[in-house]
This record gives C-alpha cells, structure tokens and sequence, in this order.
C-alpha cells in the first residue's frame, strides 16, 4: 500500500491581447507573470531538479520530439531584451506554488496537496490569481484586452496541457502501473472531460461540427512516451520523482483537460488516486484494449455514450463498462476506505448512474456534461448548424476566467454548479498552502524568509546565510507528522540560520 | 529583494452561490432527494446565460492562436 498520499495540478492558460493581432506571446505571458508582483523580479526557481529526459522504462533519451522546435522558438526568442530565465519569470508564492511563463503560456502549479478540499480550492486559487495578474496587467495597458482561458486548444491544432501529479512507490512496477492504468485513463474523460466542439490534429487545424467529450484526446499519439509536447502520450513516462528517487516514482498524467467544475477536479484526482491504491494493493484489470489510442478517440467522439472498442482478449467494451469494471473491483481490492475514497466510490457510482439514465442531472458537475447543454440549448434556440463557427468561440468562452465574460463563471454566478470549496477556503489557498504538505512549508519559507531565499524548487529551499548557503530539505518532509515538525520550527524560527540550528538539534 | 507579491484581497470575492458538497461527508446516493435536480428550461438564469452566450464574437476563436504546449 502506498504511504503516502500526494497530488498536484499544473495548469497551461491560454492568453490572448484583444486589442493587438501581433502581440508577442512571449512577452505577454512574461509581463503577465511579473505583473503578479509589486516588486521586480529576480530570479530564484533552481533548474536543476528537472530531468525531462529521464524514462521511467529505465533509459535516458538523448533528446525530446519538442527538442529541435523549441530550438527554433530560442532561436526567434535571442532577440529579445532579456534572457531566457527571465523570460521565463519563475514565481514561487506565498501558498508554495509555482507561477510562471512555460512554452509562451502562463502556468499554475498548485502547491502538494494530501486532500481533494485542498486540491480544488488550491486549483480555484490559481484561476482568481491569474485573473488578479490580468487585471493589473490591464490597469497597465488601459483597457480590459488581456484574456486568459483555462482550457487545452487553440482550435487551430494547438494544444497546452493540464497535468495531474501523483506521488507512487517505487515498489510498485512501472510496468503493473500502465496495465492497471491505461484502460482507466482511457475512459476517464467520461468524468473529467471538459467538452469540445470540432475535431483537431496536432499542428494540422480543425474541422468544424459536432461535440466531442474531451480537448486532449485529439492529441493522443501513443501509449507511453517521455514526450510531452509532440508524440503526445496517455502515459507520460518522465521520471522526474522530486522525492528520493529510489521511494518514489511521480506520476506524471498529461492526457487530462483542464477543468472548470471543482467536482470534475475532485473527481479526477479521486478517482484516480483510488485506482493507484488499488494497483499498489495487486490490482490488475481483467482485460486489455486492443488499441487504447484509438479507444480515447472513439471515446471522445461519442458523448452518447453508446461506442465500444476491442479488447485484446476478444470481444468488445464501452467507457461505461470500463469504469464500472474499477469500481465493482474497489470495494473488493482496497483493505482500507477512508471517509474521502468513500465519498469518492459513492460519488463515482452516482455519476456512472447519471450519465446513463440521466446525464443532464450532472450540470454544474461534469464539464463536457454542462458545455454540451449550453451549447445545445444555444444551437436551437439561434437555430445554427454544429458546423457553425461560433460554437468554437463559445466552446473558449466557457473557459475564460473572466467573471464577467466566462461562461462557466456565469453559471457559477446563477449558482448552477456544485462547489467542493467554499470562497473563504480558496480565499485562504490564493494565501497560504496546505498545512499538512511540504508545499505549505515551501509557502511559509516565502511568507517568513523571502529575502534570504537565493534559489527555490520542489525539493528544497537554498538561504543566504552569513557563513554560505544554508539549504532546507524538503525530500524527508512526505508525511503528516514530519511536516507539522517542520512547521513548528519554521513557525518559531527568527531566521533561516535559527531554523537549520533547531532542525539539526531535534 | 525580497518579491512582493499582489495584493489579493483587492480582488475580492467572487460573484457565486455556495452550493459545496464535502469529499468528507456522508454523501447521497442515487434517487435520493438531496441529489442534483434537473435544469429548469425557461428560468430566468438561463435567459442570463442565452444573454451572455450571445454577447461572443462569432469570430473569437478563428482569431484566437496559440504556441504548442505541453
């Protein structure tokens, strides 16, 4: 079993500058980042813990399918007045998560959190912190021209991602880990998928017309690959653990759509840490699908849900077959439920109810669910065609953070949508991290010591002392109680040299 | 230097009704009548939303292009 329960969002925004067709992507995601700050940058994210060349198969690649492009982008990026770290502009903020410009979009990553309350509300506080950036970007520029959209296209064969992170054991085999996966992975977007209008190829445009239940699926590629940006795989086999490496594998999913609803983001994380800790206590599934790529797609392409692909043992299955084939075997694989994977199997069961007998019971809960209803309703009551192009600008608007122009912050106003968070908990989360994580110690190290800190990453924090660098480690810091220690000394402490004494004292 | 970061309460709360249900509390289940209820068609939320639907430019995600990303 593991034990140790860890999660993470990663989010890529879209922006976009209404008032200008040549504005440099590169700039804006870089003023956007900065204009978080009062102060001006300087730079503290620590590269060195990053090792996207690493397979989890046990290799190292010699180079990536992005590698030559992202070359090209330096290339056309070295005129610029600044140099790449800054234009990267890394933030780490006050509730330990990382804010910053990657690939010319502006991406939040949610501090480590242990519980689906703070997954949500952490992952709501990156969507208000944004908007707090656009609009101080906006008050700069004077006018309301910058956008930012929390979906995964650009409808023109552009995809950005939404990555969810999990914390495994090493002890589990890399290779148990896809078996057990890949067909959940695979029909998980009947939960966690945001809804899109059209069909796209990677880097290839879009053709207008009907509804499909996921952004991403489009730009699947392949099973397993170490690749993010071209070559696109169900599942990401990046070894980069940020925990000791021989404990501890991270789970690096990039198949995942970016959600609006919380339920849908308590629900994917749920679901797909209840699915982990049933492969960490021997489950295996008892089939394989003959052709997982093709079966996201056809999937995707089939929001009624009556689609069936193969199996590699013969005969054929639908998402929702597939789904119930995980819960039937939880309640019988997992030795121990606590009250959230309870909430989480109930809830699972409820949804799979719903989509089946009556899916519009889930908006406000499941996006593609809630975006299909919109859109529907829209596409009578204008009496356009699916082909029509303005379905593609609503499908984007849905995703805007714009409180005043998105379309899911619309029917959140109406209060049409289920809230795992209250606003005073993602108030606090745009604030403070969570309390039982090494990502709320990382916070607490930028509330306290800020100005000493001379480099910052997942693992650790590096201080300026008198005597040299004064390093805290955050590897040790997984468990509740290891955290809580850490905690009371940071709490306590008058200064980093004060913290590392009484950290090396206990 | 130490970073100085926005200040986000001048942000404010966000226009939404609370409506939050809790990963730790007994849930419902299916047909039970604290569960979800179905959309009414002709409320005056939806006539909100149509409003605000067709406020979008048509032409908002033809000019709307981005870099690959991960």
């Amino acid at each position: 079993m593991n034990p140790v329960r860890l999660f993470g969002i990663e989010t890529e925004y879209g922006i976009a500058r209404e008032d200008s067709e040549t504005a440099d992507p590169v700039v804006e995601s870089m003023e956007l980042v900065r204009a978080y700050l009062d102060g001006h940058f300087t730079r503290r994210w620590d590269y060195r813990g990053e090792h996207p060349h690493e397979d989890q198969r046990g290799f190292r690649v010699t180079e990536l399918a992005q590698d030559k492009e992202e070359d090209l982008f330096a290339e056309q990026d070295a005129h610029r007045p600044f140099s790449f770290h800054e234009m990267k502009s890394d933030l780490v903020l006050p509730n330990g998560a990382r804010f910053y410009n990657d690939h010319t979009h502006p991406e939040y990553s949610t501090p480590e959190c242990r519980t689906l309350k703070d997954i949500v509300a952490h992952d709501r506080a990156g969507e208000r912190i944004l908007w707090v950036a656009a609009q101080r970007r906006n008050e700069v520029l004077g006018g309301r021209v910058v956008q930012l959209y929390k979906n995964n296209t650009d409808f023109h064969g552009h995809s950005y991602g939404c990555h969810d992170n999990y914390l495994v054991s090493r002890t589990i085999d890399f290779d148990k880990l896809v078996r057990g996966l890949l067909p959940f992975l695979v029909s998980r977007q009947l939960i966690a998928g945001a809804g899109k209008v059209g069909r796209e190829a990677q880097e290839r445009g879009f053709t207008p017309g009907g509804f499909q239940i996921s952004q991403r699926a489009d730009f699947m590629e392949t099973e397993l690959s170490v690749d993010t940006m071209h070559n696109r795989p169900i599942l990401n086999t990046r070894d980069e653990p940020h925990a000791t490496r021989e404990q501890y594998r991270r789970l690096h999913l990039i198949l995942g759509d970016a959600n609006m609803c919380e339920y849908a983001t308590a629900m994917k994380i749920g679901t797909t840490r209840v699915v982990l800790d049933m492969i960490a206590e021997g489950f295996v599934p008892s089939f394989e699908l003959a052709s997982p790529v093709e079966a996201i797609q056809v999937f995707s392409q089939d929001p009624d849900l009556k689609a069936v692909v193969k199996r590699q043992q013969g005969g054929t299955i639908s998402s929702l077959e597939i789904q119930r084939e995980y819960i039937d075997q939880a309640r019988r694989v997992l030795t121990t439920i606590d009250k959230e994977t309870e909430w989480v199997l109930q809830e699972w069961e409820q949804v799979l109810h719903y989509l089946e007998n009556d899916p519009l019971l889930l908006i406000g809960k499941i996006d593609w669910v809630t975006k299909r209803w919109l859109l529907e309703t829209f596409v009578q009551d204008e009496g356009i065609g699916w082909d029509d192009p303005w379905l593609a600008s609503l499908d984007l608007e849905y995703h805007n953070v714009d409180p005043e122009r998105g379309l899911f912050c619309g029917l959140e106003a109406e209060g049409r949508t289920t809230n795992v968070s209250r606003e005073d908990e993602i108030q606090q989360a745009m604030k403070h991290g969570p309390l039982d994580t090494r990502g709320g110690l990382r916070g607490l190290c930028v509330q306290r010591f800020g100005e000493d800190i001379s480099s910052i990453q997942w693992e650790g924090v590096h201080f300026n002392g008198k005597n040299g660098k004064l390093h805290l480690d955050l590897l040790g810091h997984l468990e509740p109680v290891s955290v809580a220690h850490c905690r009371s000394l940071l709490e306590r402490a008058k200064s980093p040299v004060d913290m590392i004494e009484s950290m090396a004292a206990k | 230097m130490k970073h100085a970061y926005a200040d986000i309460q001048s942000v404010g709360s966000f226009d939404r009704k609370e409506r939050p249900v809790d990963p730790i509390s007994k849930p419902s289940g299916p047909g039970e009548e604290s569960g979800p209820k179905r959309p009414e068609t002709d409320s005056p939320s939806r006539d909100n939303l149509m409003k605000r639907m067709r406020k979008v430019d048509p032409k908002q995600a033809e000019k709307y292009r981005q870099r690959t990303g991960e």
